[in-house]
């Protein structure tokens, strides 16, 4: 009953996007047919070519979101535990957090050439500021009592880092995670528009300029999907992980 | 007071060690060759190069292009993002039909809908403002439910016994409680209006400062690419900091604790 | 009760210490001088005006805060950090949200590398004499305020800490549950002998359950009034409550409060 409350609208955009055509007030190349585009999804879907193209997007982004995983979780704790760190990557990222993201790619191109490389160090760059950020206001946040307790039950520094700051500042890394999943996804399709020759945002491109409009919106309803499909796994990768955690979980709903 | 402003200024330009070290570390190794110019021109060329393409108007007139853009996109996505969020929170009929269209929507990669957009409006600005509004609009719409969401029932039930109708409850009571919520809002929007026009000029061409960011690197101006990337920063920062000077000025009463770290 | 043969070595010894917070340019003295003894085995409890710097103190015999000047010694060593010697319970419980009941018990048994046999044992004894079977794979969230507090104080018991610091224990609980804790808390500190330095702000708590009552000024907080008090548990709470001589000592240590907090100290 629930989830067919929440088809419903989109049932809804459906009919007036018919509507729309059908009444002649939005011609058909300005507006594929519902049909037309219903059949071009089907068409993607058989053969291979959006496979392969969500595919080569999706291990970009999740590289590059892996290896910001790996530079920026750290460095936040980092920052957020010693104040000579803090003190002289916090300017850093001061200065750097208002650059866009995708302002880089030409430099990359430049120094790496269309291919791998560029796209993973783009989507790299912008997924490490929310990774810094959110791990470092999240070490930051953790209440003293709960440190000085564990301190005095004999945690020692090492077994402080992993056995009480990791888990009680687990939301809002797993919150910056998912902010640098929505990152990733922007800045990869963002560079794919500017510079590669796979990838489904070359592919939504490319459709576009050939003008096969109807396989152009299959194509970006199937991106919309997946991606919506890969933020609902990870929001309950993320709630199952905190289910310790006092209900609060539309504030992580979001991010 | 006053004997204690000198040195607190100098500390805190002393705090900035970091950047000062990169900016050095910069010059160095491209003043020691280890790096072709073309790759990376020194900090000193990408410096002296802004004076000149302001003077030419070549950083100024796309600037204003870009700002342009982002400006009526975030308009846009502001009034109906409010609107939207003001009416799913209060409104049950729009919850029901916009809830899920929002959350389907709020984790796609707006940039996909650039093609989209493009054959809609053609190259210009209406296709990038549209962009803009769309990638905006979700900050706005969360915000505004957030913010009304808040607002204690006994106030909406007070207001309703003094005979407040529906519109007038959503712009007496609901809008103004929402305000420091909005403003967190708009804080994140606002970069996002700034980097879509940016990333969408970028991509489709059409002026501004991410087209001339592009033809620069085409044309392997190297200097004016960083000179554009250096512009794209500080409009950046000077807009956080003027919009935060603004929070202060307006909502002081409201203490700052729930701040997106963004 | 316990030892308190004279001439035996202190368990905490404070001498002229002071604590000064550095806030932004001005400081301000948080506490201090203070100079206190707490001999084995002895319950103590500070009682003060707010803001008096009583849980300042806590935390300094805790390691958690640096002592700006004197000396803060237990059996005789200086305190210089946070150690096994000395548990700690918060108003705040502290417990870790995101272990079970029973994994929280565990902690300090853990990190003392316990072999897990015998852990498992004593964790189960611990949460037998709680109260809290049934409980031990909820995690915190689902405890309530009363049922947190047993929890904090039984891992802080099971690995056996000869002096226990509580800051405000049931400061967060209503009030017939702190009655029922304050008498688990004297059935424990009894039958265990450990040495408890407690801060309050509630008075009748602290004539009820200690050896000693101090009472502190405002800030910067020294102990201004010291009553010793002697009241036969035995009989169980309503008699001493209804007792004169604890009536006596109630008046006494409140009046004494309430002029710290009228006067300037």
């Amino acid at each position: 009953m629930r989830r067919l409350a929440f088809l419903l609208p989109f049932a809804l955009v459906l009919l007036g996007w018919q509507a729309l055509g059908s009444s002649g007030l939005a011609p058909p190349e300005v507006l594929p047919s519902v049909a037309a585009v219903a059949h071009a999804l089907a068409d993607l879907l058989g053969g291979s070519e959006i496979y392969l193209n969500i595919g080569v997007t999706l291990a970009r982004c999740f590289t590059g979101l892996a290896v910001g995983c790996l530079l920026g979780i750290p460095l936040g704790v980092a920052m957020a535990s010693s104040r000579r760190i803090d003190g002289f990557f916090g300017p850093l990222i001061t200065a750097t957090y208002a650059l866009p993201k995708t302002a880089v790619v030409p430099l990359f191109i430049l120094w790496f050439g269309v291919g791998l490389r560029t796209e993973v160090a783009a989507v790299t760059l912008s997924a490490l500021l929310p990774l810094v950020i959110y791990s470092y206001h999240g070490v930051r946040a953790v209440p003293g009592p709960l440190l000085w307790s564990a301190a005095a039950m004999g945690t020692g520094r090492v077994a402080m880092h992993w056995r009480i700051l990791l888990p009680a500042a687990m939301r809002p890394t797993l919150t910056g995670v998912r902010t640098a999943l929505g990152f990733s996804f922007i800045i990869g399709i963002a560079t794919e528009m500017l510079a590669a020759n796979l990838g489904i945002g070359k592919l939504i491109f490319q459709y576009g300029e050939s003008g096969s409009y109807d396989y152009m919106f299959a194509a970006v309803l199937a991106l919309m999907s997946v991606v919506y499909g890969i933020d609902a796994a990870l929001l309950r990768l993320i709630n199952h992980l905190l289910r310790w955690q006092d209900d609060d979980r539309a504030g992580a709903a979001r991010g | 007071m006053m004997t204690a402003r000198g040195p607190r200024v100098v500390e805190r330009i002393a705090r900035l060690y970091p950047l000062l070290l990169l900016a050095l570390l910069w010059e160095a190794v491209t003043r020691l060759h280890l790096v072709p110019p073309l790759f990376l021109p020194p900090l000193s060329v990408v410096l002296a190069s802004l004076p000149q393409l302001l003077a030419q108007g070549d950083l100024a007139m796309p600037l204003l292009i870009s700002l342009y853009r982002a400006a009526i996109g975030l308009v846009i996505a502001g009034v109906l993002g409010i609107l939207l969020g003001l009416l799913i929170a209060r409104v049950r009929w729009a919850r029901l039909l916009f809830a899920p269209l929002v959350a389907f929507g709020a984790p796609a990669p707006k940039i996909a809908f650039l093609p989209v957009f493009i054959l809609w409006f053609g190259i210009g600005h209406v296709s990038k403002i549209a962009l803009v509004a769309l990638t905006s609009i979700f900050p706005f719409i969360f915000a505004a439910q957030d913010g009304a969401e808040a607002v204690p029932r006994q106030q909406i039930w007070a207001a309703q016994a003094m005979g407040t109708g529906p519109w007038r409850l959503l712009a007496g009571v609901l809008l103004p409680a929402a305000l420091p919520a909005l403003f967190s809002g708009l804080r994140i929007a606002l970069p996002y209006a700034i980097v879509t026009a940016f990333t969408a000029e970028m991509i489709a061409g059409g002026g501004g400062l991410g087209g001339a960011l592009v033809m620069a690197q085409r044309y392997f101006e190297t200097p004016t690419v960083y000179a554009d990337i250096v512009v794209m920063l500080a409009v950046g920062y000077l807009l956080d900091i003027g919009l935060l000077a603004l929070r202060h000025r307006w909502l002081r009463w409201q203490e700052e604790s729930n701040d997106a770290p963004n | 009760m316990q030892a308190d043969e004279p001439g035996s070595l202190p368990k905490i010894s404070i001498t002229s210490l002071t604590r000064v917070f550095d806030t932004g340019g001005s400081r301000l003295a948080a506490l201090g001088p203070v100079d206190l003894t707490v001999r084995p085995g002895e319950f103590v409890s500070i009682v003060g005006p707010s803001g008096c710097g009583k849980s300042t103190l806590l935390y300094m015999l805790g390691g958690f805060l640096q002592p700006s000047s004197g000396s803060l010694l237990a059996d005789g060593r200086p305190i210089t950090g946070p150690g096994v010697d000395r548990g700690i319970v918060f108003q705040e419980y502290a417990l870790f949200p995101w272990l079970t009941v029973a994994d929280n018990i565990a902690y300090g048994l853990r990190m003392k590398r316990m072999q897990a046999g015998e852990l498992r044992d004593r964790v189960a004894a611990a949460i037998a004499m709680i109260g809290l079977g049934g409980f031990e794979h909820r995690f915190p969230r689902e405890l309530s305020g009363g049922m947190k507090q047993r929890v904090a104080l039984a891992r802080t018991f099971i690995y056996d800490p000869q002096i226990l610091l509580l800051d405000e224990p049931f400061g967060a609980l209503d009030s017939q549950t702190r009655e029922l804790m304050q008498d688990e808390l004297l059935a424990l500190w009894r039958s265990t002998g450990k040495t408890v330095l407690m801060v309050t702000h509630d008075v009748a708590e602290a004539v009820y359950l200690s050896n000693r009552v101090c009472v502190m000024s405002q800030r910067p907080g020294r102990v201004v009034a010291q009553f010793p008090i002697s009241l036969d548990h035995d009989k169980g709470r309503e008699a001493v409550m209804l007792s004169d001589q604890y009536r006596a000592l109630h008046d006494q240590v409140w009046l004494e409060v309430r002029r710290q907090v009228g006067g300037k100290g």
